[in-house]
């Protein structure tokens, strides 16, 4: 029997166990195509909704952490499989670009919030960064995937 | 008294070892590869020549690991910022005479990359290349084609 | 023991291509290691949002020359989802037959460069032998023996007659043997084993925390393969197994790969015979309506992810790539900790290093 006995839960009872965990808060659900589900929450909300995913429903892959410039802010989709798809997508404003890493809960998001820090401007508190990671060494300090990265703007 | 052999006087024995050396050069060439930020697709099939199918060791041509053993210079991929100073270095550690191979469409002028924020360009940027083969990939026999093309121009 | 730091720098023997590591050891034992990705950082993202969705087909096959057709099959699957298209079964399957080739070609390519990162050149000659069957079939079926251009927004442009069809299982006999021939020196060879066996061990716990994919996964316990776990038409109809071991070590790798070989070239013939008719493509708008899409695929090295945004022109917004080997790249201090320097090709061969993939 070589497959591991994991439970697959439904993505009902997660969503539960989050309202439940933060009854204040508000969460918007929909579902995308392939087989994913997007939870759009608030930024402080993403790393108690992470432990919760890991400690009570053992969804512990993380598939990759994207960043994007939507224009009003720089949205960061956390997605995870588990059987399906959940991402938990949230919103940073220019102004506050910050949120705190997920690396001490999972290690294998360290390559993921690099990326995003170097080249978008994300600051990702507590990430261990020893060095530039796809931009080269004598790169002058702008953002590649901000909209208006063309003008060069430094950090 | 001794005659004197004047500056002028050709060395016959001398001229004897300068046609063997290019005879060599020309009949066995060894190469060294260098990957400056392609995407494989080259890289494969170079090291396919190497392999039962095309097997050019029966052309006398074999695969260095150190610069300073090769005569020619096989270049895959666009040059990007962060690998051009090491693609300099390892022109600069080849023994003259020596000659540079681009292979592969973005090699020859940066191919489906061009314009990107970390690319610079085909190797000729860096360069002074002495062979293009274009292709994407470029076949075996291409590139067979190509080296047995520059061994001509060796002459 | 006095320290002394090797660079094993972008130009090396071992690597096919750039990436820089610093390795600290103390005598012979490796005790600390760095690495410097970057040297075929591309920009492939920032790039694909100035080309249009069927441009970046083209882009997006020359992320890695190796798995390209995973690359594109990923991308079209999200653009034809954004689209609401749905794609003709026999498309689909002609997809998944250009998968499982490339897999096939993906795993005897890894052999031939494992057996000559630790001096079994035989193999490497064997294995790349046997690719150019592989390279022949897709050759003959698109044009290209590395980069095939077979799939569109709306379904793949090649076809088969019953005539080639046969032809190909033929083919795929012939390979069948000379895989088993290979899997069997990887089974029994001793001096491969003595080579390969508890070199780079990663635990399931290891896995686990770094969120590691595809076969380095699979050797270590994890039974993850997205072919079965989130199967897309063909591989919904199609019986095969997913290879897992436990040991955990290179050969434990070498050992899923060869088996996923095998498995593979089952699943070809199972594609060939039931092959349906119809056509092979519908026909895609080039504007996508605003939207997103995760799309994921099983490549030969893991779990390749797409994110797509589309913002209703015909370019898309943004489109984020995460490749396998970015993943896995993350073990490597840990597999590198304590090893003899000898034994540091077989563990950077070992995760299948494919910088390309993971720069982008």
């Amino acid at each position: 029997m070589s497959r591991l006995l994991t439970q697959i839960y439904l993505f009902e009872e997660i969503f539960a166990a989050l309202q439940e965990a933060f009854p204040d808060a508000e969460f918007v659900v929909e579902d995308k195509p392939v087989d994913d589900t997007f939870l759009k929450l608030a930024p402080e909300k993403v790393r108690p909704a992470a432990e919760l995913l890991i400690e009570k429903f053992d969804i512990y892959h993380l598939s990759t952490i994207t960043g994007d410039d939507a224009g009003d802010g720089v949205r960061l989709l956390y997605h995870f499989w588990s059987s399906y798809g959940i991402t938990l997508d949230t919103l940073l404003p220019y102004a506050n670009l910050r949120i705190p890493t997920l690396t001490d809960l999972i290690p294998g998001a360290a390559f993921y919030e690099r990326e995003i820090q170097e080249m978008l401007g994300v600051t990702f508190e507590g990430l261990a960064t020893p060095g530039p990671m796809f931009l080269p060494d004598d790169w002058d300090g702008s953002f590649p995937l901000r909209r208006d990265s063309d003008k060069r703007e430094a950090k | 008294m001794k005659p004197r052999m004047l500056a002028s006087t050709p060395n016959p024995l001398a001229t004897l070892t300068h046609r063997i050396v290019q005879w060599a050069r020309r009949k066995s060439p060894w190469i060294l590869h260098f990957n400056s930020g392609g995407c494989n697709g080259c890289d494969i099939e170079l090291l396919d020549l190497l392999t039962p199918r095309y097997d050019v060791e029966r052309l006398g041509i074999l695969k260095e690991a150190s610069p300073r053993h090769a005569d020619i210079l096989l270049c895959t991929g666009p040059v990007t910022r962060q690998s051009r100073d090491r693609l300099l270095r390892i022109y600069e550690q080849m023994p003259a005479p020596k000659w540079v191979v681009s292979m592969g469409s973005c090699s020859c002028s940066g191919g489906v990359f061009q314009g990107g924020h970390n690319i610079l360009g085909g190797v000729d940027q860096v360069l002074p290349v002495d062979m293009y083969i274009f292709g994407c990939p470029c076949r075996p026999e291409a590139i067979i084609d190509g080296l047995a093309r520059l061994l001509e121009q060796i002459k | 023991m006095s320290k002394i730091t090797v660079p094993i720098g972008p130009q090396h023997p071992l690597l096919k291509e750039p990436l820089a590591f610093s390795l600290t050891l103390e005598g012979e034992h490796v005790i600390e290691s760095a690495m410097r990705l970057g040297y075929v950082h591309r920009g492939i993202e920032r790039l694909s949002q100035e080309r249009t969705y069927v441009q970046n087909v083209h882009l997006f096959e020359r992320v890695c020359g190796i798995c390209s057709h995973i690359h594109t099959t990923t991308y079209c699957q999200g653009v034809e989802a954004l689209l609401g298209l749905e794609v003709p079964p026999r498309g689909l399957y002609l997809r998944a037959l250009l998968c499982e080739l490339e897999r096939i070609h993906s795993h005897l390519l890894w052999l031939g460069v494992q057996a000559r990162n630790i001096g079994f050149d035989t193999i490497f000659m064997y294995a790349w032998r046997d690719r150019e069957i592989v390279l022949d079939i897709m050759e003959d079926l698109s044009g290209g023996r590395v980069s095939h251009a077979v799939n569109i927004i709306g379904g793949v442009r090649i076809d088969l007659t019953p005539e080639h069809r046969d032809v190909i299982l033929g083919q795929l006999d012939t390979l069948e043997t000379q895989i088993e021939t290979l899997l069997d020196v990887v089974e029994n060879e001793r001096s491969f084993q003595a080579r390969t066996r508890n070199i780079g061990c990663l635990s399931l716990e290891q896995i686990r925390r770094y969120c590691v994919v595809g076969p380095v996964a699979r050797a270590s316990g994890l039974d993850m393969d997205l072919r079965r776990d989130a199967p897309t038409p063909p591989y919904d109809r199609l019986k095969f197994r997913v290879p897992v071991r436990y040991e955990g070590d290179a050969w434990a790798r070498t050992m899923v790969r060869m088996l996923e070989t095998v498995e593979s070239v089952h699943l070809c013939r199972q594609i060939l015979t039931t092959l349906p008719d119809g056509p092979t493509s519908v026909r895609a708008k080039r504007r996508v309506p605003p939207g997103e899409v995760v799309s994921r695929a099983e490549a030969p090295r893991g779990e390749v992810i797409y994110y797509i945004r589309s913002d209703g022109s015909d370019k898309p917004a943004r489109v984020k790539v995460r490749t396998p080997t970015l993943t896995n790249l993350i073990t490597l201090p840990d597999q590198l900790q304590n090893i003899s320097m000898a034994d540091v090709s077989v563990v950077l061969s070992g995760v299948d290093l494919c910088i390309a993939c993971a720069d982008r």
